[in-house]
Order: structure tokens, then C-alpha cells, then sequence
């Protein structure tokens, strides 16, 4: 008994430091969005398609992202309707733009194009 | 009367030649300004036409570029190769003016021109209203054809040559025309002087032999006083002879150089104007050192003869004439009315007189100058108003030791 205890105690220590280790933006984006029909990455060269420079993408992004509404959502009408528009963020300015900041590093196309 | 033909006069006076040269540089900065404008517009007109003509091939270029950026942009991630052409050489830039991606031989790109030459390629700009892969700016560069530059250049040169050698053949037509007015008024004035002078010669000598034969012992002092003034008044006459003489015959004669005395040559010449002198109570004051030139006798007592009555004219009563004679230089200072210090280089103009009080015709220091530069001597003028005039010459060359 004493064992399953001691295993227990151990695996929810390691989940909550593992936790502990993510940053902002893969502890609140990542979790919902690994769910959604869009991924992250197709959404990312929409925003790109759409806003083309980093700080236009990134100040959309981040309006968007403060008050979420269906004229700014980039999404279609079906999405829309069967998802409808997501709630406001609850993040700080500062935990958003380091979220944002590490979207941008991850999917900037300047990185990858050969 | 006879006019011989004057070879002073057949040349441009340096006043002449200098507004005729001022003239013809300004005519010519002009006309090559003109030119260089028509030139860069001729050149901006065919740089214009080339772009309008590679326009079309390059928007073609950039259409086909758009295209394989969209499917780039549907494939991205899986597909990461940007889209190469062996036609053309591309780069894209975000709204921001930030590079994306360039394939560009040359990076110093503009967003304010459609199309524009950067070393020896064309930039055809095109904006994007989808910004796939984030690129709102599409460049695309090709390698210039350089015909199109040759020809052009070739057809600035060979047509701006020409055109700037008829319309500096019509400056010069215009110019001949311009001055023939002036020209004549000078040989007009040339040509009476000649005619002149051969009027004066027997008058003048007669005058002259018949004061020196006469016998002043007999007279009253008023008729002494009487013929000194006589006496002045045909030396100054005769004096006036030679220069005018000299000028219209003696001029083009061959010169017979021999060794003068200078020193016995300025104590003839002192006592000679002696009288002239007098007559303002101007006193000479000599400082003569032995000093040979090798010169035609005439023309050096011409330079002297004008040097002490220009000395006599425009000095003051009781005046002074300092002559200073050293091996290699002949100095003669007056104590006179001066020259304005921006005068001085027009003293030796023909017919530039500085003292419309005094008589004469302007024309002997022109001959001291003639004469001056035909033996390669030098001249200085240093003028004080009010105080007086130094002129000075240097005769190196031509002295016994020289």
C-alpha cells in the first residue's frame, strides 16, 4: 500500500515539474489547439498570408487574441459557425507576447525557406 | 593724305580679346549646358522606351513568380525550396520593407520605383495583394541588355559634337558681327591719327630749328618767357610725332639692335625734356650707374621718352622725378597724381588716358609696352594715389654681363 502511495506521489511530482518546465505559449496554446481542425502551423500562414510583416502579424495576433471577435477572426463563416469564436484571453500583455514571440520563432518562414 | 595700312590695328586690342574670349566661354558654357540637358533627355527618353519594352517580359516574369510563391505557400512546411528561374533571379520583402527571401545579384533594391537600373541589371517591383509566404513585395532582376546604352551614348556624342561645333561656328559668325562696330570706331580713330601725323613732321621741325636758332640774348625777359612756352609747346608736339611716328611707321621696321648707353642715353633725354619740366618746376633727380643694353637706339629712347613725359604730365608743380639706372634695371618715380590700384593693369591699353586734363592720345605707354614685350624685358607698375607712380624695367637679358 505503502508502495502505491510512494508511485503515486512520484508521477503526479513528475507531471507538475513538467509542467513547471513549459513556457506560455505551449502551456496555452498548445492544449487547446491540439484538439482544433486548423493546427497551429496552417493558422500561422493565414495570419502570415494576411498581415505579411512580423510586427503587423504580431500586433493583429495580439488584438485579436485581447478581444476575439468574428469580424476579425480570420477563420471562415463554417468554422465559425461549428466552433464558434474563442473566449478572451485571461494571459497578462506580457505572457501574450512572449506567447506570441515564441509562435513567430517557430513558424517564421525566413528560417526554413532554402 | 596717304593711309598706310596699320599692323596695330589689324590685331584685337587686349581689351577686345578678352571680351571676345569672356564672350565665347560664356557662349559656350551655355551652349554646352544646353546640350548636356538635351542629352540627358534624349537618354532619359531612351532609357523609358527600354522599360517599357522590358515591362512586359518582366511583369510576365513576376506573374509566373506569384504563382509558384501561392503553391510554395499551400505546400509550406512540406515544401521549403523557394522557386528558382534561369529567366530571372527573384527576392521577396514583407510589408515592412523586411527580406523574406532574395536570389538577387544586387540587394540595394527600391520600393518607391516600378522598374529602375541597378549595376547592370533591371528591378521590376511588383506589390502583391495576397501575401503568400508573408511577401507583399515581389523583385524581379534580369541582366541588362547594354545595345540599347551604347547606342544611346554614342548617338549623345556623335550628334552633341556636332551640334557644338555648328552653333560655336554661329558664336563666332555672331561675335565677328558684334564687334565690327567697335573695330572700326578704332580704325577710324587709327586711321586719322596716320593721316595726322604725316601733316605734322615739317610744321613741327620747322618750328623747333627756328626756336634753337634764335638768339634769346637780344630779348626781353617776357619774350625769353614767350619762347620757352613756344619751345615746350612744339616739344610736346614733336614728342607726341614720335609716338605716333612709331606707331604707324617705325613699328613694322626691321630693328637695328646695337649697344646703348644708357646712362648718356636718360642724361639726353632728361636735358632734352628739361624745359618741359621747368615749365611746372619739376626737378629731376638722377641716380645713374653705368648700364648697357643691347636694343634698337629708337625704340629705347621711345620707351624713355614716354616714361619721363608720362612722369612730367601727371606730376605735381614742384614735383619731383627720381631716375634710378643700376646695371640690370631703369626705375623712373614721379611724385604724382597716382593710379588707382585696379587701374594699373589698363595703363598699357591703347587710347587709356587716367587725367582727361592732360593732353595726348593715350597711346604711349602701349608703345613702351609693345616695345617692352618684344624684347622680353620686364615691367612693374606700383601706383600710389596722390603719391605717385613707380615703373620699373628689368633688362637682364640684353645687358653687357647678361
Amino acid at each position: 500500500m505503502v508502495k502505491k502511495i510512494l508511485l503515486i506521489g512520484t508521477v503526479c511530482t513528475l507531471f507538475l515539474g513538467a509542467d513547471e518546465d513549459k513556457n506560455v505559449y505551449e502551456r496555452n496554446c498548445i492544449p487547446c489547439h491540439r484538439y482544433a481542425p486548423a493546427s497551429l502551423e496552417k493558422l500561422f500562414m493565414v495570419y502570415l498570408k494576411t498581415y505579411s510583416g512580423e510586427l503587423s502579424l504580431k500586433g493583429a495576433l495580439k488584438a485579436f487574441l485581447k478581444n476575439p471577435t468574428e469580424a476579425d477572426s480570420l477563420m471562415n463563416n463554417t468554422f465559425i459557425e461549428n466552433f464558434s469564436v474563442k473566449d478572451k484571453t485571461t494571459l497578462t500583455d506580457e505572457e501574450l507576447d512572449e506567447a506570441i514571440d515564441t509562435y513567430w520563432e517557430l513558424y517564421d518562414v525566413r528560417k526554413k525557406l532554402k | 593724305m596717304l593711309v598706310s595700312k596699320n599692323k596695330g590695328t589689324s590685331l584685337l586690342r587686349s581689351s577686345e580679346k578678352s571680351s571676345l574670349l569672356r564672350f565665347l566661354a560664356l557662349y559656350f558654357i551655355l551652349v554646352t549646358m544646353i546640350l548636356l540637358l538635351l542629352g540627358i533627355f534624349y537618354y532619359q527618353s531612351q532609357e523609358k522606351l527600354m522599360f517599357s519594352n522590358q515591362r512586359t517580359i518582366l511583369s510576365e516574369y513576376a506573374n509566373r513568380q506569384v504563382q509558384a510563391l501561392k503553391q510554395l505557400h499551400n505546400d509550406f512546411p512540406h515544401r521549403t525550396i523557394y522557386p528558382r528561374s534561369i529567366k530571372y533571379r527573384s527576392a521577396i520583402y514583407d510589408i515592412e520593407g523586411e527580406k523574406i527571401f532574395s536570389l538577387l545579384k544586387h540587394d540595394n533594391i527600391r520600393f518607391d520605383k516600378e522598374i529602375y537600373r541597378v549595376g547592370n541589371s533591371i528591378h521590376f517591383l511588383k506589390t502583391l495583394d495576397d501575401y503568400y509566404l508573408g511577401a507583399k513585395y515581389l523583385f524581379i532582376e534580369v541582366d541588362e541588355d547594354k545595345a540599347w546604352y551604347k547606342e544611346t551614348m554614342s548617338n549623345i556624342l556623335a550628334f552633341g559634337t556636332l551640334t557644338l561645333i555648328v552653333l560655336i561656328i554661329f558664336g563666332l559668325f555672331f561675335v565677328s558681327i558684334f564687334l565690327r562696330p567697335m573695330r572700326n570706331s578704332i580704325v577710324l580713330l587709327d586711321n586719322f591719327i596716320k593721316d595726322t601725323t604725316h601733316e605734322l613732321n615739317t610744321p613741327i621741325s620747322a618750328i623747333l630749328a627756328n626756336v634753337e636758332m634764335m638768339d634769346t640774348s637780344l630779348m626781353s625777359e617776357k619774350n625769353q618767357k614767350r619762347l620757352s612756352r613756344i619751345n615746350i609747346a612744339a616739344k610736346t608736339v614733336s614728342h607726341l610725332y614720335q609716338d605716333l611716328t612709331y606707331l604707324t611707321l617705325s613699328h613694322n621696321r626691321k630693328s637695328k639692335d646695337e649697344w646703348i648707353d644708357m646712362k648718356q642715353l636718360i642724361e639726353d633725354r632728361v636735358e632734352y625734356f628739361a624745359i618741359l619740366a621747368g615749365a611746372k618746376k619739376i626737378t629731376f633727380e638722377l641716380d645713374l650707374k653705368e648700364s648697357a643694353i643691347f636694343i634698337d637706339g629708337i625704340k629705347i629712347a621711345r620707351v624713355l621718352d614716354n616714361l619721363i613725359s608720362n612722369a612730367i604730365k601727371y606730376n605735381k608743380r614742384n614735383g619731383k622725378i627720381f631716375i634710378t639706372l643700376r646695371k640690370n634695371y631703369l626705375q623712373v618715380k614721379d611724385t604724382g597724381i597716382g593710379i588707382k590700384s585696379k587701374k594699373v593693369n589698363e595703363i598699357f591699353e591703347r587710347y587709356t588716358r587716367f587725367n582727361s586734363s592732360e593732353g595726348g592720345f593715350g597711346i604711349g605707354l602701349n608703345i613702351v609696352k609693345s616695345i617692352i614685350d618684344e624684347y622680353d624685358l620686364q615691367i612693374s607698375v606700383e601706383s600710389i594715389v596722390d603719391v605717385g607712380t613707380t615703373i620699373r624695367i628689368d633688362f637682364t637679358k640684353g645687358t653687357l654681363d647678361g
